[in-house]
């Protein structure tokens, strides 16, 4: 390609820029995290697993990363199901009013993420639930719901419809060719949608902290609050554990679908 | 009966009852409802978004006795007048509205040859390695990357411990806007990046190519082609970015130290400090209707670009 040597220059100048940028905090709390002393000090004072021993004990943190994953389950469970079905709808059917049903489907992002979460409090408080778990998974559920959408109609748009035409003619019924012919096509897209809602549930912080008492925080909730006392190393040795759930979601996105799906233009 | 068997296997069988079955409850030419029973699990879900905001439309309209500690019966706009008639409520308005501006103005900055790059490099590693910089940080979690930061820039943080060993006194590089505004255009970058490398995808590279061939440089080439043709990925990403930044809880609240709070962290502490939660709920519909307006401004003004759900060539 006759691409100018200067703006390959000043590119990569910006992405590098970028990536230190991005990576920064993650290199950091890694390391943070191996300190052998109280405090976090550089340079390091020494190379330590202790932190990791400290957190193995500390049972709020444990029972905070359990609710966490808890949360992150409902909202699969809960979204699953439901973006599925929506996205095969919107990609495969001539919907009346498809406009309007997309539009009120993707509220989720238009509404501000803090006017979502207060209004599901109010919503939820005037149901009596909170203070349970399973209202924190919803909601999580309910505040992501497009991507999973987004996802499923993404790779249900590619499935050819004759397919299932030639499916019913062969003499599947409509089950049959929904379990072995549609759904095996959006498979990728449900992989792609799941493990990202698994994860912003995982992650979710905000409305999280407004749905949350004291009795049942989950873990961003934990670290924010401990954060604002006083930064110890235990605290980078239990958001080690984010970084280590987000590799293992980044390498089984890759493996399974291949992150380069998020390059595909429609 | 053994052959019955072996040709018939228990799958079909299986399939044969929920077949039967679906036939029973579905009535004869009822395929015209499919999509909307498919579509009705999602809006029921939506639904319960969608009653928590009439939730904060009624209480927006009704005020607090101080006196009592509890709200009037009756609607009246006294929390709307109130919210724009504090100096404060309209500093943090300002702050939220500039800082989404300026964060929007840098992340694109950034995004844009992050993803050109991205997009057109011929080595598949350096493609899954650009990928995985920016997935990582996505996945991790707001929280934790503003914990990252403040181990980074606190007073007794990297930097300055740094700048100490060779004798700098320390600076004071938390807990302002630069501050807050930074953690936000990193966080921003992953999404921007998203958001814009579809829109760079679907440009062929020979257009470039065209373009060098008939005299352009890199920057009219850039300026006259590429821009152009990304635009509807610029959009898609500006909103995001946009929207995202100007209704955040978390950066604020961690790098800013509750000096430098945005609208979201202002309807908070009128929840849960002030209990005040007429005037948090007017504060809640005053930030989802400059979002709107912003929104709509911008749907207006350049098309909606790549964001809509679902296929439109149908």
């Amino acid at each position: 390609m006759n691409t100018s040597r200067t703006q390959s220059v000043i590119f990569w100048t910006i992405v590098t820029l970028s990536i230190l940028t991005l990576s920064a905090p993650t290199l950091v709390v890694l390391g943070a995290s191996f300190t052998s002393g109280n405090i976090i000090d550089f340079p390091p004072d020494g190379f330590s697993l202790k932190w990791y021993g400290e957190i193995l004990g500390e049972q709020d943190l444990r029972e905070a990363f359990g609710r966490s994953l808890i949360v992150a389950c409902i909202c699969v469970l809960v979204s699953l199901p439901t973006g599925t079905l929506a996205g095969i709808a919107l990609a495969k059917y001539r919907v009346r009013a498809g406009s309007a049903i997309q539009t009120y489907l993707l509220l989720p992002f238009t509404i501000p993420l803090i006017g979502s979460g207060i209004g599901l409090m109010l919503f939820f408080g005037q149901a009596g639930v909170l203070g349970n778990l399973w209202p924190i998974g919803i909601a999580t559920a309910v505040i992501n719901l497009p991507f999973m959408i987004w996802a499923v109609s993404s790779s249900a748009a590619s499935l050819d419809p004759d397919l299932e035409l030639a499916a019913l003619s062969c003499g599947a019924g409509p089950v049959q060719t929904f379990f072995n012919v549609t759904l095996p096509a959006v498979t990728p897209g449900v992989i792609t949608g799941s493990l990202l809602m698994f994860i912003l549930s995982l992650n979710e912080f905000l409305v999280s902290l407004l749905l949350v008492d004291a009795r049942i925080v989950t873990l961003p909730v934990q670290i924010y609050n401990s954060i604002r006392s006083i930064i110890t190393p235990d605290l980078a040795a239990v958001s080690v554990v984010f970084i280590a759930v987000a590799t293992i979601a980044i390498i089984a996105l890759d493996k399974l679908v291949g992150l380069e799906i998020f390059l595909k233009s429609k | 009966m053994r052959k019955y068997r072996t040709s018939y296997p228990i799958s079909w069988r299986i399939m044969d009852v929920l077949e039967a079955a679906f036939a029973s409850i579905w009535p004869k030419g009822g395929g015209k409802y499919t999509p909307y029973l498919m579509l009705a699990p999602a809006i029921l879900l939506v639904g319960a978004l969608v009653v928590g905001l009439l939730y904060i439309g009624d209480s927006s309209l009704r005020v607090l006795d101080r006196s009592t500690f509890l709200f009037s019966d009756h609607w009246t706009i006294e929390n709307y007048k109130r919210a724009f008639s504090e100096s404060f409520t309209l500093t943090v308005i300002w702050r939220s509205l500039l800082g989404a501006f300026i964060v929007t103005f840098f992340t694109l900055l950034l995004a844009f040859p992050y993803a050109y790059v991205m997009v057109r490099t011929s080595s598949s590693f350096l493609r899954k390695f650009l990928l995985i910089a920016l997935f990582l940080p996505f996945f991790i979690g707001q929280v934790v990357r503003a914990y990252g930061w403040l181990i980074i820039l606190g007073s007794q943080g990297i930097v300055n411990d740094a700048l100490g060993l060779v004798g700098v006194e320390p600076i004071r590089l938390l807990f302002n806007y630069p501050a807050v505004l930074f953690g936000l255009i990193q966080y921003m970058l992953p999404f921007g990046v998203l958001m814009l490398a579809p829109a760079m995808t679907a440009i062929p590279e020979e257009v470039e190519a065209a373009s060098g061939s008939l005299g352009a440089n890199w920057i009219k080439t850039l300026w006259y082609v590429i821009i152009p043709m990304a635009k509807p990925g610029i959009i898609g990403a500006g909103l995001v970015v946009l929207t995202l930044s100007l209704t955040d809880f978390a950066m604020p609240a961690i790098l800013g130290g509750g000096s430098q709070d945005f609208i979201a962290n202002a309807i908070y502490d009128q929840f849960f400090r002030t209990s005040d939660q007429g005037f948090g709920s007017a504060l809640t519909i005053i930030l989802i209707g400059i979002g709107s307006m912003m929104v709509g401004l911008i749907f207006m003004v350049f098309g909606a670009g790549t964001l809509a759900l679902g296929s439109e060539k149908k």
